[in-house]
Order: C-alpha cells, then structure tokens, then sequence
C-alpha cells in the first residue's frame, strides 16, 4: 500500500500552471506548486513524454517560485504484519520511489526523500532520489523513475517525506516535475 | 613522533613512494589506504568506532550524542550488517558506574551507521561522560556538559574554524581539547571538497584522499579521513559542540540556491554526509533531511544567548541589490530573535566575516562572499539591532584564516554611525593564511581603508577562547607554534575586551605589544 496520500498529484485544485495555494496530503513548506495536466502542452511533458506508464492526468511542478517545498508525514501503522513490533524485530523494508523529471536541456530539478524518525523525531534513516539532470533526461523533457530501498530501523515510528522543486539560473517558471511518489513497506522474514 | 613522520615522508618521497603511501593512492584498498594513513601519522580509534565520539547541542536537560561505525573510515561502503544496534550510556563519572541514562539505537546504512542520541532528563550545569558499545566494542568515553539556568557568574567556550587536513594537523584541537571550556563553537570549514594539492611534505604535511568530491560515498570518506587526525576527535569527546557550517563542506563560494539539478544533488550528499558526521541536533522544525536546520538560538543560563547562523543554505547569488545571505525565514528569525532578546551577552556564531572589509582606500570590498556581498541585508539587519536597542552583542567569525577585530556600525561608511557590537574573527585551524610579506603590507592598508578595524593579525594559527562574565566578554586568541608539529604548544597572543553596557572592544593592557600586522590604536 502506497503512504503517501496524493502522491500523484491527482487530487484537488490545479490543471493549468498557476501555482496553488494548498495541495491534499502536502503540506507546502515553501513556494507554491502547480499541478499541472499532461494535457496542458506549452512545452509541459505530455502523455507522450517519458514519464510513468500510468501516470493518470496530472504532475507536480515547481510553480513559480525558486525553491517550491511539499512535506508529507506519516505514521507508520501501529500493528500489522509491517507495525511497531515487525519494525522493530528488524522484519520490514521499505521503497521510496518516484519519477522526477525536467524540462529539454534545463536544470530544474524535483528532488524526492524520506526520512524515518523514532517517536523522538530523531532521523534514523534516510533515502534521497533525485533530482535528476538534463544530462540524465538525454537533453529531453520528460520523467525518469528513481527508487530506493532499505530496511526500516527499530524504533522508526513514522516518515517525513519531502518534495522539493529547484530552479536554476533565471526565468520564472520551476520546470521541476514530478509524479508517481510512492512510499511503501514490506514484511520481511528477518534482517538482511 | 614528529620528527619520524616526517622523515617517513621524506624518506618515502625520497623513495620516490610517496605517491603509493601519502597521498592515499588510487587503486588502494580502504584497508591499504587506511594502512598507508596510519603509517603516515593519521590515527584512528578502535574498530568500529574509528571516528571517535561526540557530543553537541548542550541544553539544560539535554545534550546529543554521536558516533559512527566505520571499521573501515576510508571505505565508501562499510562492511557492517544493513542496521546494527548501537548500545549508549551517560553517568555522571569518567568510569561510566553512575549511570544516569542508556539505551539503544539503530544505525543505519542509509545514514552511514551514524546514530544522534538526543538524551533527555539531565541535571543543568554539570558534566556528564558518555560511551557507546555496538558488535561487541565499546567506544572511548566521551565528557559532556549541560546548559547551566538560572544565574551564571561565567562561561567560557572555543570557537575553530577552517582546518585543511593538508595545511597541518591539529595542535590547535588538541589545545581545545585541554581547555577548560564549557563549550566549542565550529564556525565552518570542517573538511574541504578539493583534490589532492600534492607538494609534500615540502610544503603541505599531508594530503586529501582522492579527487574533488562529489558523491554521497566522497563526502563520507574525507570526512573520515579529516577525524584520522587524533587532536579533532579528542576535542569533539571533550566538549560539547554547536556548529554551524561555511562553503567548504560541500564547495568553494558556492549558494545554496539556484543551482543547477547536478550541483543540488551534490549539495545534498554534502549535507547528508556532514550530518552524519556530527552531533547536530536537527531542529525537526518545517524541513529535513537531507537539509538540515542549523540556525537555532540557545541559552547558558542568564549571562549569554548564542544564536547560531546558516549562512550558506539560503543565501542567494552575491551583489544583488535584493539579495540574501539569510534567507527570508531566517532573517525574519534573526529580527525576532533580537527583538525577544534578554539581557544577557547575545553572541552570533557567525561563519564568514560580517564587518566591511576594504582591501585598501578607497577600493572595494575584498571579498564579496562574505556579508560584503549583501549590503542591503546587512544594513537592515544592523539596524535592526539598533531600532531595537540591542546591547552586548558580539559575532564570533571564521573563513578569514586570519584574526581581525572589527566595531560593528549599522553603517560602515558611517564611521560615526551607531556601534552596536563586536566582531571578531579567529585565526584558523590549519588552513593557509596569506604571506607574512602580504599581511606586513596590506594590515596597514586594511586599517587605513576600514576605520571600524581595530586589529588584524594573519601570521598564526589556533582559536579564540572567549571568558565572560556579567561584567566582561574577554577574547583570548591562543595560537600555536608550528602547524607542522601535530603537539605544537598553544600560547595566547593578546586578548580584547568588551565591558557590558558599553559596546566596542579595548585591547588588554598586557599583550598589546604583542606582534601583529595592524593595531589601531598604535596607528
């Protein structure tokens, strides 16, 4: 089960791209994103453009603003074959994934992590994708997918998964795409 | 001990080897480079704590402890079960038998088996000491000291800055290690991103490990390489830290903002690998990591409120009319915290100078990496400081390799503009200042040039040791001998004084005529 809520940029307002004030499940940290309808054309990735296979209607993008930051926390499930006492036996993982992209030969960039923390809020694991490059992207707009995985520390208790969009140089707009983010455990029989 | 390191290195240079021993050849195996290191003089501790212990972030209940696993410092990846448990214990003597606290934690390949212990329930004002055990080792142990409350007749700290692992080893840390100090402010320029600069050990003691980093897996190494010296580790389990950080530790003048996606994610491999480097309490504020919240303000008691400054994450490009070395959040922080200010000495950790530095009249600005290159900034800042009536601050600087005294005016132009504090910037660690020739030549011009400089000195190297009272803030700049003798014997050159109520700074009676490029007051 994917964790992260509206990690496809599916819900709530958005469509064209103006930045917007809130998005569902995030809460915006800094700037303002859009979210933006592969149908929009301008120049935006399209349905045609490399980007998830099932990418739905919509991306996340920078908007506006220089640095545009999305934060989403979420508490890990208390009980259940990836609950408390399964991560803290050592006895589950997880994957971070997410495609994050950019527009032609531009620098922009989405980067996606997450951060598990003790009940504390001490980091006790880290996974960062991104961004990637124009030189990653071939010089072309578009999406790639990056993923991590590893395994859940005892005592993590819940995730802090940030979203953050970078312009490079001048211009207005922050060509940082992404779509598909997905945070997901795994019950596993024992440590690796 | 020195004299046969160096006559190794001689001698393996000599050999014509030194390319396959120092610097730590491509092409060796971590354990042969960590062989090789040793030979040379680089010490590490006992496997799996080779990186030493730390501590950080004092409070008055709460300290963060840290260590790192590395059996192998100079591997890009350690051989180590995917998380190990790390076992932690605080007591309040040297033998760890009054135990006050323990418990376990993860370490995490992710954050390279580093662990961040934040240890609550502790009594204010008192040492503590500390030890790990994971895999069946137990670490060095580690002293620590809480925030004291309430009223406080002194406290003393140590500010460091820029140590250049190749410019000379560490005799100032292993002063600083036997400071009686409650405290160590690292003002940055912890490790350097470059490459190896060859020339020794004519003319550099020692040398990086490879090419210019980059990676995640580079950043973790030459921050492991840096804590081989002995002097850095003993002076991090000595002490409690609070850190901030300067351009080294990811690279040379660079802005946290507007970069490209390929220099975004070096950024971030920096910031992850010095976080897992050291005892930094992530503030668990808005962000995370891999960006984590350095500027914080704390408190020891009534007498001093220290506010911590990132100058690095949020600023924008230089010499821009609007630009930004704070950032908008932390700037509207930085008003806020001097508006809420108490009456207590207000010290800045400050990583790069913040008073006008000319480099001769009428020129420009020397340096517009440092404040210089954000003037509208630093005039609303200033300002600020005196609208709100700010008294007794002073700003403890690094970067500068160098030791300057400056009044800090809201408007430096202005020589008779409101003064509202003091600067000063401390020698460094190790990293190379300019010549004794070009500090002969140019002190005077800088202080002909900038009728704010009050001293400048650029010949030695070491820390500042700062002593204050309710009625006095005294900066004692120690130097050391020789960067070439890693036990090279500290000294205090001259100490400046600040009276409470009363802002600039007045030099001791006792050493000012010790030796230095520019005096002010001998002008």
């Amino acid at each position: 089960m994917n964790l992260v809520v509206n990690g496809d940029a599916e819900s709530g307002s958005g469509g064209t791209a103006d930045p917007v004030a809130t998005v569902r499940g995030w809460k915006v940290a800094q700037g303002a994103p859009a979210l933006i309808a592969y149908s929009l054309g301008g120049g935006y990735p399209t349905a045609s453009d490399p980007g998830p296979a099932r990418r739905g209607s919509r991306f996340f993008a920078g908007g506006n603003s220089p640095r545009t930051a999305l934060v989403q926390d979420i508490d890990l499930p208390r009980s259940g074959p990836t609950g408390r006492r399964a991560v803290d036996a050592g006895k589950v993982r997880y994957t971070l994934a997410g495609w994050l992209g950019g527009y032609a030969g531009q620098e922009d960039g989405a980067r996606l992590s997450v951060e598990f923390r003790d009940a504390k809020g001490t980091p006790v694991a880290l996974s960062v994708l991104g961004p990637v490059s124009a030189a990653d992207r071939q010089g072309r707009t578009g999406l790639l997918e990056r993923t991590a995985e590893a395994a859940v520390p005892p005592t993590a208790r819940s995730a802090r998964v940030l979203l953050v969009f970078t312009r490079s140089g001048g211009g207005t707009s922050n060509d940082g795409y992404a779509d598909a983010l997905s945070l997901t455990l795994e019950p596993t029989g024992g440590r690796r | 001990m020195t004299v046969n390191r160096r006559d190794l290195l001689k001698s393996a240079a000599a050999a014509g080897a030194l390319s396959l021993a120092w610097p730590l050849a491509p092409g060796l195996t971590p354990a042969q480079a960590r062989e090789a290191a040793e030979n040379l003089g680089a010490e590490y501790d006992r496997a799996p704590f080779t990186l030493g212990v730390a501590s950080g972030d004092p409070q008055p209940h709460s300290v963060v402890l840290w260590t790192r696993l590395a059996p192998e410092p100079l591997a890009a990846e350690q051989r180590l079960p995917e998380v190990v448990e790390v076992e932690w214990v605080v007591a309040k003597d040297a033998r760890l038998r009054r135990v006050v606290a323990r418990g376990k934690a993860p370490a995490s390949a992710t954050l390279g088996h580093s662990v961040h212990v934040p240890v609550s329930g502790l009594a204010p004002g008192r040492h503590y000491w500390y030890a790990f055990k994971a895999l069946g080792k137990t670490s060095r142990v580690g002293r620590t000291k809480t925030a004291p409350r309430g009223r406080v007749s002194k406290v003393t700290f140590a500010a460091a800055n820029c140590q250049a692992f190749h410019d000379g080893y560490y005799a100032a840390h292993r002063g600083i290690a036997r400071e009686d100090v409650d405290f160590v402010v690292h003002l940055g320029d912890y490790i350097y991103e470059h490459g190896q600069v060859g020339g020794v050990p004519e003319k550099h003691v020692r040398d990086h490990d490879g090419p210019e980093i980059l990676t995640l897996a580079d950043y973790r190494k030459r921050h492991a390489l840096y804590k081989g010296d002995k002097s850095l580790r003993e002076a991090h389990a000595a002490h409690p830290w609070f850190l901030t950080w300067d351009d080294h530790e990811v690279v040379n003048d660079y802005s946290g903002t507007g970069g490209g996606a390929p220099f975004m994610r070096r950024r971030a491999a920096a910031y992850q690998a010095w976080f897992e480097h050291m005892p930094h309490r992530d503030s668990f504020g808005g962000s995370a990591l891999p960006d984590p919240e350095i500027h914080r303000v704390r408190r020891w008691g009534d007498l001093l409120e220290l506010a911590v400054l990132d100058l690095r994450s949020y600023r924008s490009a230089q010499n821009l009319p609007d630009g930004t070395i704070l950032g908008a959040e932390q700037k509207a922080w930085l008003k806020k915290t001097v508006d809420r200010a108490p009456d207590a000495w207000h010290v800045w950790a400050n990583s790069i100078m913040l008073s006008q530095l000319r480099g001769r009249p009428g020129g420009s600005y020397m340096f517009t990496d440092q404040w210089d290159g954000f003037l509208a900034e630093r005039k609303e800042v200033l300002g600020h400081v005196h609208k709100s009536g700010l008294e007794d601050l002073v700003v403890i600087t690094g970067d500068w390799h160098s030791a300057f005294v400056d009044d800090v005016r809201t408007d430096f132009d202005e020589p008779e503009s409101p003064l509202v504090g003091t600067e000063f910037t401390a020698h460094s660690v190790t990293s190379g200042a300019y010549s004794a020739e070009w500090n002969a030549a140019n002190g005077p011009l800088m202080g002909k040039a900038n009728p704010h400089l009050k001293y400048f000195e650029g010949n030695r190297y070491g820390y500042d040791v700062y002593e204050v009272t309710p009625e006095r803030f005294s900066a004692h700049m120690r130097v050391i001998g020789d960067r070439r003798d890693p036990r090279s014997p500290v000294s205090t050159l001259t100490t400046f004084h600040v009276d409470r109520g009363k802002a600039g700074s007045y030099e001791d009676e006792d050493t000012k005529n010790s030796p230095a490029q520019y005096r002010r007051d001998a002008a």
